[in-house]
């Protein structure tokens, strides 16, 4: 299959073979991944509890918005950095990892809300000030948002959890080959 | 309940993580709503409220983020004490967490609240961050150690 041997040459790659070999390198990468999470993560609650009308309720929707989405950007670049770093070393691990698989369908999901929200919600904040008003679109939007990132949080969480399938991964034979000869005698 | 093998915690393997998943939401929660005030007074974000206004917007937000984490952390501790005890890097973490909650609620509230030269802005904001982030790369660290 083209995919899972692509996910083999990437992990083969003197890079990420470095970066698998080496005891701190792999929880520094993981450790950033998380702590971006941490400051991404609580701009995007800040965001989407405001459009729910439950946190700072006295500031402009268009101000809070508006003014994290550069900081938002700077955060997602962080994670996804880390996020590729990881999937690298491991790729052919993840191929076959159903919860790094339900990630990706979450990420694609958080995509099309973007899509669908951009124009109809985020970029219309200041509307929703002059009217006094959120309407009940954008607190959809916010409510989605909160459940997909959970949930992208608690697949992440659940990677780490499932077993590589050892029998099938060739790249990383856990013993090695036996000799051709003793091979040959059986 | 302190002993591993006597620990309910431990009857169910999907109790561990669900608590690491609460633990994650939670310092993004916690973590999260203070690195906005640190934006703030680094000057990069939240610009037209004043830092004052955002950490007081905040300031319930991230109690709870710190309540989910010291209910889901002390159970994650409890599910094998003598591990985390023993180990370098919760020690560490440990460490870490009493100073960042402690500058949290002195220190980073009075600058926040009051106001400080620029600079100082500036340095109370990175020493917050660095904390926290200190705190994650100890939680991470435990279980490469």
């Amino acid at each position: 299959m083209p995919l899972l041997s692509f996910c083999q040459w990437v992990q083969s790659t003197g890079f990420f073979t470095a970066l698998r070999g080496s005891w701190y390198v792999y929880p520094i990468i993981m450790s950033t991944h998380l702590a971006g999470i941490a400051l991404f993560g609580g701009m995007i609650l800040a965001t989407d509890l405001r459009l729910l009308g439950v946190a700072m309720r006295r500031r402009p929707v268009a101000d809070v918005v508006g003014q994290l989405r550069p900081l938002k950007w700077v955060g997602l670049l962080i994670v996804a950095t880390c996020g590729i770093l990881m999937l690298g070393s491991k790729a052919e691990e993840y191929y076959y990892n159903a919860f790094f698989r339900t990630k990706l369908v979450i990420l694609a999901m958080i995509g099309v809300h973007a899509l669908v929200f951009r124009s109809s919600v985020y970029r219309r904040a200041a509307e929703f000030d002059e009217a006094g008003k959120i309407p009940g679109r954008a607190k959809l939007a916010a409510a989605l948002s909160l459940v997909l990132w959970t949930c992208m949080v608690i697949a992440g969480r659940g990677i780490g959890y499932i077993e590589p399938p050892l029998n099938k991964i060739h790249a990383q034979a856990p013993w090695p080959e036996p000799p051709l000869t003793a091979q040959c005698r059986r | 309940m302190f002993l591993a093998e006597t620990n309910p915690l431990n009857s169910s393997e999907l109790i561990f993580p669900a608590l690491e998943c609460i633990h994650i939401t939670g310092f993004a929660v916690l973590v999260g709503t203070i690195g906005i005030v640190d934006f703030r007074l680094l000057g990069l974000g939240m610009r037209r409220q004043s830092a004052a206004e955002v950490a007081k917007d905040l300031a319930p937000w991230t109690l709870f983020g710190l309540v989910l984490m010291l209910f889901s952390g002390p159970l994650m501790f409890s599910s094998d004490p003598d591990m985390y005890y023993l180990n370098r890097s919760f020690q560490i973490k440990m460490i870490l967490l009493l100073l960042a909650i402690i500058f949290n609620y002195t220190i980073h509230r009075r600058v926040a609240l009051k106001g400080a030269s620029p600079p100082r802005n500036a340095l109370v904001a990175c020493v917050s961050i660095a904390l926290w982030v200190g705190v994650v790369f100890g939680g991470i660290f435990i279980a490469f150690i």
